[in-house]
């Protein structure tokens, strides 16, 4: 019971003594500000850029103050490149959606089997899921073409679901695993003896017990899903395309209209920035693996 | 004792068949839980893997009628010839090098700012985190405009310092440079964040014993500091060179591995292989290779967290 207390004790006391060093105040605000800054930035050039008039995006000095319009916005509802970006929005939202229920479900159930069973291998076989995440996208692009094609599912919902599940898959699993290893066994042992099935006792117990790390996994997998450009842009062309393809494919069809591109590129990152204050303090360790806590 | 303790302890001098139906019945639930990703990995990463060695041994053309023939080795052998292949190589080692090193560089810097109970840090290092969620290809397209020759607003910033305009994206270092800021502006908080967390979870008495024995400050940090933060540096390095090392989006909005072949990356090398002359054995042959090379990285990885979980 006393461990926690202390250990955040040491934690602070810690970053007071590092702090101590360099650098001094007025200094290292000006630099984590000017860092933020440097990071907000294009954040700016992106929403401005989308709000500005054609004249205005082209002119020399920048524009900063310009009157804003939605007409790009509105060019890329309704009027640009045949169809609305609400089209490839829908397919984005269902296509990260389901893939990262059923990363999450699968990536759970394997977790919480890790977590709570011992069976021969078992370390191995864990660091092997996690590897498969490093497998790049761009190395499995040629055999995944010619699996989806063979199945007849190219331009299809149902293979980007499956490749993304796939991909997000050791993420879920390796995340999960922790947050699993850290509840107490005898919860688990009660709900035994009360003579819930082992599942049961997943589903009733555990995942319930987990529920923010769940959470935070499943944001960080729908973002993923959500920025994949590759396979959807080669296992897709029109029925199925995301966001990312749609994106892609201004530059060929129209020149560059840039207040389209960026209106488009602002809906695309809205939705993610929103979320991501709710994962902030898992999103390092989901990033890194698990490998910082 | 509890009475689940009690209930466990009767559970041990219960009779034999029991704790064998009991053993029977906890593998089921082990298979029944991990099977299901197992399986689903086996499909999207075993059987690709081994797919691409067998469509890498043949000549295969998609846009030909006529059925793949068998090639054996030689997709390798022309890829050890091809100069754009060995280009690509050098080009995606000196992005790779440089973006990571500078990520590497600044955040570990930036980490020991961030480091502070100072009011108002918390909001700013959290505000540093967006860029890491962005849509690559959006990173690409905005970093394209900014840095546009003739109206980008870094040329602005540039000319307003005295400068002359500089035609960031047309010539083949600076192209490269322009890629390579995009992935720093990307990633850089990312990895500050990771130091951030490892130095927040060094133990004080460490430092207290190094003063005791009267360390200068200088020599706290390259013998106590520098060290204990070894592993992290070790694992955000693998993690960013990895996928650094795949990224394709940047060079796709940017240059599209213009000027000259000077900004074309492995990754882009590839895909173009594949997808527009739709060579598939010679894009697999590259495939593998550079499975073969991420594999080696994604070990070294492994081995650093197995070290990690043994000393916590």
């Amino acid at each position: 019971m006393t461990i926690a207390p202390i250990r955040k004790k040491e934690l602070n006391s810690s970053m007071r003594h590092s702090a101590a060093a360099w650098p001094t105040g007025a200094l290292r605000y000006l630099i984590a500000a000017t860092f933020t800054g440097f990071c907000l930035f294009p954040f700016y050039i992106i929403v401005t850029t989308a709000l500005k008039t054609e004249t205005a995006i082209f002119a020399w000095p920048p524009a900063w103050k310009f009157q804003p319009t939605l007409q790009s916005f509105h060019n890329a509802l309704f009027v640009f490149g045949g169809r609305s970006v609400v089209f490839y929005l829908i397919n984005s939202i269902v296509i990260s959606a389901v893939s990262t229920l059923l990363a999450v479900v699968l990536g759970a159930m394997a977790a919480y089997g890790f977590a709570r069973f011992s069976f021969a291998g078992k370390r191995q076989l864990a660091f092997w899921i996690l590897s498969t995440r490093f497998a790049p996208p761009v190395a499995f692009i040629v055999p995944f073409y010619l699996m989806v094609q063979k199945v007849g599912l190219l331009d299809s919902h149902v293979a980007l679901i499956i490749i993304y599940t796939g991909m997000n898959l050791s993420l879920v699993f390796w995340i999960l695993q922790g947050f699993f290893a850290e509840i107490p066994i005898e919860i688990e042992e009660a709900a035994l003896v009360d003579g819930y099935s082992r599942l049961q006792i997943f589903w009733r117990v555990a995942v319930p017990l987990v529920r923010p790390g769940i959470v935070s996994t499943a944001i960080l997998s729908a973002v993923f899903s959500w920025n994949e450009f590759l396979y959807a842009t080669v296992l897709t062309q029109s029925r199925a395309a995301t966001l990312p393809v749609y994106l892609a494919g201004f530059s060929n069809s129209m020149g560059i209209a840039w207040g389209e591109y960026m209106a488009v590129g602002t809906i695309a990152v809205l939705p993610i920035l929103c979320f991501s204050f709710v994962l902030q303090r898992h999103l390092v360790r989901g990033l890194s693996f698990g490998a910082v806590k | 004792m509890s009475w689940t303790e009690a209930i466990r302890l009767f559970a041990l001098v219960q009779v034999k068949p029991e704790t064998i139906k009991l053993a029977a019945e906890r593998r089921r639930a082990t298979w029944m839980l991990i099977g299901p990703a197992l399986v689903v990995l086996l499909a999207l990463n075993v059987f690709p893997t081994v797919y691409a060695l067998y469509i890498s041994a043949h000549y295969w053309l998609l846009a030909e009628p006529q059925p793949p023939r068998f090639a054996g080795l030689s997709n390798y052998q022309d890829l050890f010839s091809d100069e754009r292949f060995l280009n690509a190589v050098l080009v995606s080692l000196r992005f790779v090098g440089l973006a990571v090193g500078i990520e590497l560089l600044v955040g570990f810097g930036l980490a020991f700012v961030f480091n502070t109970q100072m009011r108002g840090m918390t909001i700013l290092r959290k505000i540093t985190l967006l860029p890491s969620l962005v849509m690559p290809l959006v990173v690409g397209l905005v970093w394209f405009y900014m840095l546009n020759e003739n109206f980008g607003v870094v040329n602005w910033i540039w000319v307003m310092l005295g400068g002359t305009r500089v035609p960031f994206l047309t010539q083949g270092t600076l192209a490269l440079l322009s890629i390579v800021a995009a992935d720093v502006w990307q990633w850089t908080p990312f990895v500050m964040l990771v130091f951030f967390a490892a130095l927040q979870a060094l133990p004080e008495y460490v430092y207290e014993a190094a003063r005791i024995d009267g360390l200068s400050g200088s020599q706290i940090f390259f013998r106590v500091t520098l060290p204990l933060l070894r592993p992290a540096i070790l694992i955000v390095l693998i993690i960013r060179a990895v996928d650094a090392l795949r990224s394709l989006e940047l060079v796709f909005m940017m240059t599209r591995g213009g000027p000259a072949g000077d900004t074309e990356v492995l990754p882009w090398y590839l895909y173009t292989t594949g997808f527009m002359s739709l060579d598939l054995g010679y894009a697999a042959a590259m495939a593998v290779l550079m499975l073969a090379l991420v594999t080696v990285l994604s070990q070294l990885l492994v081995r650093q967290l197995k070290s990690r979980e043994a000393t916590v």
